[in-house]
C-alpha cells in the first residue's frame, strides 16, 4: 500500500532510550517525497539514532516509521531495497577493493550480475571514483571513502536516501559535488533524508529542515520560512561591569525566550518577539542594579540564522 | 541467494588474508621443523605427527582467527551495510564460519598430505596406506575444528573487546571442544560418535550466535 499523502515516511511518536538516557522523545515528522530533507541537530541531539531506527538497525524503540506504506517494524526485505544508507563513518571490509565492495553490495540488494557492472560504471564516474575501482578500500583516503560509501548506498537505485553527517570531513570541491548528487537525485524523484550538525551545510539545498534538540523536534518546515523568521525575533546583548556569577536574574524578566552566557560578564538574550525589547531592557537594567552591578551596556541585535537555530535547539520546550 | 554470495566473498576474502598465508605455508613448515627438533620420535612417520600437531592446533587457531576477524568487524560497525540490505543476519554468521572453516580445514590437509608425500620420498612409506590410516585422526581434526569454529563466532558475536574474546575462545571452545574427545580416550564410545557429538554441539553454538546476532543493536 502506498501512501497518498505525498510523505515517503512518516515517523510517529518515535521514543528510544539508552539504559537511563532518553534520546528520542516522541518524535514525529513526514518527509515529502523526492524532497530533500536535511535533519539537523547538535552532536547528541538523536540524529543517528533516528536513522539507525529508520534504517531497521536498531530495533527496540516505541513508536513507528512508515516508509512507503509499511512499517519497519515488519523487516521486510522488500523494504530494505527502498532504502540507500550511508553511515556517518564508511566502513568496509579492508581487504576488498571498491570494485568488489561495491559488486558485492549491489548483489546483496538486488541487483543482477549484468546490471551491477554497468551501474558500479554509472555511480563511480558519477563520483570521480573510477580510478579507485581497483585499490583496496584500506588503501583509500578518509574523502575517497565517503564517496565509495556513497557510491554503494545509490547503486541499487534506492527510491530513499538515508544519509548520516554525508559531507562531514569533506573537502569543499567534494561538498560541492555531493550537494549537487542529492538534487540531481532528488530531481530524479529520489527522497533524500540527510543529517547535519552544521546549519551552512543543509541550508543551500535541503527543501525541508527539521531542527531537532534535546529528543524532540523544534522545528519543520521549508528553509524559506525559517529565514523569513530572521531578524523578526531580536536579541539583546548585554554587558555589565562587574562578572554575574550565574543566570539566575534572568528568571524574573519575562518574554526571555533564552540567554546565553557569552563570557562572565557579557549575556545574549533571545526575545519571543522584538515588541518587548524596551521591557526586556528596562527589566533587565534593574535586576543588575538590584544584584549590586553595574551596566556597561546593553544592545538590542537581529537574530542571526544560526542564533535561530541555536534558539530552537537551546529552547526546554516542545515545539 | 545471499548465503552463498556472502560464502563466495568470505572465501575469497580469507583465503588471500596474510593470517591464511601464513597458515598456508606455516602449517607445513611447522609440523616439519618440530618434527626435526622434537626428541624421542624415532620411528613415527611425519604424516602422523604433522596430524597430531594439526589437531591440536588447528582448533585454536581457527576459533582465534574468527573471533578476532568477527570483533574487528563488529568494533569498525562494518555490518552495518549488509544489515541494512535485505538478507538474513544469520548468513553473514555462517558464511563467515563456512570459509573460515573450510580454509583451515584445507590448510590442515594440504600440511598432512605434503607430509605423507615427504614420507614416501624419504622413507618409502606408501601414500595411501598412510593416509588411510589417518582417517580418524582426520575426523577428529575436523570435529575440533568445527566446534573451535563455531564457539569462536558466538563468543565473537557477544563479546565486547577482542581482548575478552581471545581469552574467552583459550579457556572455554579449547575446553569444550575437548569434551569430543572423551569417548576416544576412555573407549566408552567409538569416532563417529565424536563425529557426531562435534556437529550437534557445532549447530546448538552457531544456532546460538544466529539468535543473539539476529536481537543485538548495532
Amino acid at each position: 500500500m502506498v501512501q497518498d499523502d505525498g510523505s515517503m515516511v512518516s515517523v510517529r511518536g518515535l521514543y528510544k532510550r539508552f539504559k537511563d538516557l532518553p534520546v528520542l522523545l516522541n518524535l514525529s515528522f513526514d518527509i515529502p517525497r523526492g524532497k530533500i530533507f536535511g535533519y539537523i541537530g547538535p552532536n547528541g541531539a538523536g540524529k543517528t539514532t533516528t536513522i539507525k531506527i529508520m534504517t531497521g538497525l536498531i530495533h527496540d524503540f516505541q513508536g513507528d516509521v512508515i516508509i512507503e506504506g509499511r512499517s519497519i517494524r515488519q523487516r521486510d526485505a522488500s523494504l530494505s531495497s527502498l532504502i540507500g544508507y550511508l553511515p556517518q563513518q564508511t566502513a568496509l571490509q579492508e581487504w576488498r577493493t571498491v570494485d568488489q565492495t561495491l559488486r558485492t553490495f549491489g548483489r546483496l540488494s538486488g541487483l543482477e550480475a549484468t546490471e551491477v557492472s554497468s551501474r558500479i560504471d554509472e555511480v563511480t564516474q558519477m563520483l570521480g571514483i573510477t580510478e579507485y575501482r581497483g585499490r583496496k578500500v584500506s588503501k583509500l583516503s578518509g574523502g575517497t571513502l565517503q564517496k565509495v560509501g556513497m557510491a554503494q548506498a545509490m547503486l541499487h537505485r534506492p527510491k530513499l536516501m538515508v544519509l548520516d553527517e554525508p559531507v562531514a570531513g569533506l573537502d569543499p570541491e567534494s561538498r560541492v559535488l555531493f550537494k549537487q548528487l542529492f538534487r540531481r537525485l532528488s530531481r530524479e524523484g529520489t527522497t533524500v533524508f540527510f543529517s547535519s550538525h552544521i546549519l551552512s551545510d543543509i541550508e543551500d539545498i535541503a527543501d525541508t529542515i527539521g531542527i531537532l534538540g534535546r529528543g524532540r523536534m523544534r522545528y519543520i518546515g521549508s528553509m524559506e520560512e525559517l529565514r523569513g523568521r530572521v531578524g523578526r525575533n531580536t536579541e539583546v546583548l548585554l554587558e555589565t561591569v562587574e562578572p554575574m556569577p550565574d543566570n539566575i536574574m534572568f528568571q524574573g524578566i519575562p518574554h526571555i525566550d533564552h540567554v546565553e552566557r557569552i563570557t562572565d560578564n557579557r549575556f545574549q538574550m533571545t526575545l519571543q518577539d522584538q515588541k518587548y525589547v524596551d521591557l526586556v531592557v528596562d527589566r533587565t537594567i534593574k535586576a543588575v542594579l538590584a544584584n549590586g552591578r553595574h551596566v556597561r551596556g546593553i544592545y538590542p541585535t537581529k537574530q542571526s540564522l544560526e542564533s535561530l537555530y541555536l534558539s530552537y535547539i537551546g529552547s526546554e520546550d516542545e515545539a | 541467494m545471499s548465503l552463498r554470495l556472502l560464502f563466495l566473498d568470505e572465501l575469497n576474502g580469507f583465503y588471500r588474508s596474510k593470517v591464511m598465508v601464513a597458515l598456508w605455508i606455516g602449517l607445513p613448515v611447522m609440523a616439519l621443523l618440530l618434527y626435526l627438533i622434537v626428541p624421542d620420535i624415532e620411528g613415527m612417520p611425519i604424516t602422523t605427527f604433522t596430524a597430531l600437531l594439526v589437531s591440536s592446533i588447528g582448533g585454536l587457531l581457527t576459533s582465534v582467527l574468527i573471533v578476532v576477524n568477527i570483533l574487528n568487524e563488529k568494533e569498525k560497525k562494518v555490518y552495518d551495510l549488509f544489515m541494512v540490505r535485505p538478507i538474513n543476519r544469520g548468513n553473514l554468521l555462517l558464511a563467515k564460519f563456512s570459509a573460515v572453516y573450510l580454509c583451515v580445514m584445507i590448510a590442515s590437509l594440504v600440511a598432512i598430505f605434503l607430509a605423507a608425500f615427504l614420507d614416501a620420498a624419504t622413507k618409502g612409506h606408501d601414500i595411501g596406506s598412510m593416509l588411510g590410516s589417518l582417517d580418524e585422526s582426520l575426523i577428529l581434526t575436523a570435529s575440533l575444528m568445527a566446534i573451535n569454529c563455531s564457539a569462536g563466532v558466538l563468543i565473537g558475536v557477544f563479546a565486547g573487546s577482542v581482548l575478552v574474546g581471545v581469552l574467552l575462545v583459550i579457556f572455554g571452545s579449547n575446553q569444550l571442544s575437548s569434551l569430543v574427545v572423551l569417548p576416544m580416550i576412555t573407549d566408552v564410545g567409538e569416532m563417529w560418535m565424536t563425529g557426531l557429538a562435534s556437529i550437534a554441539i557445532s549447530v546448538v553454538l552457531l544456532a546460538g550466535a544466529v539468535l543473539v546476532f539476529n536481537r543485538k543493536e548495532f
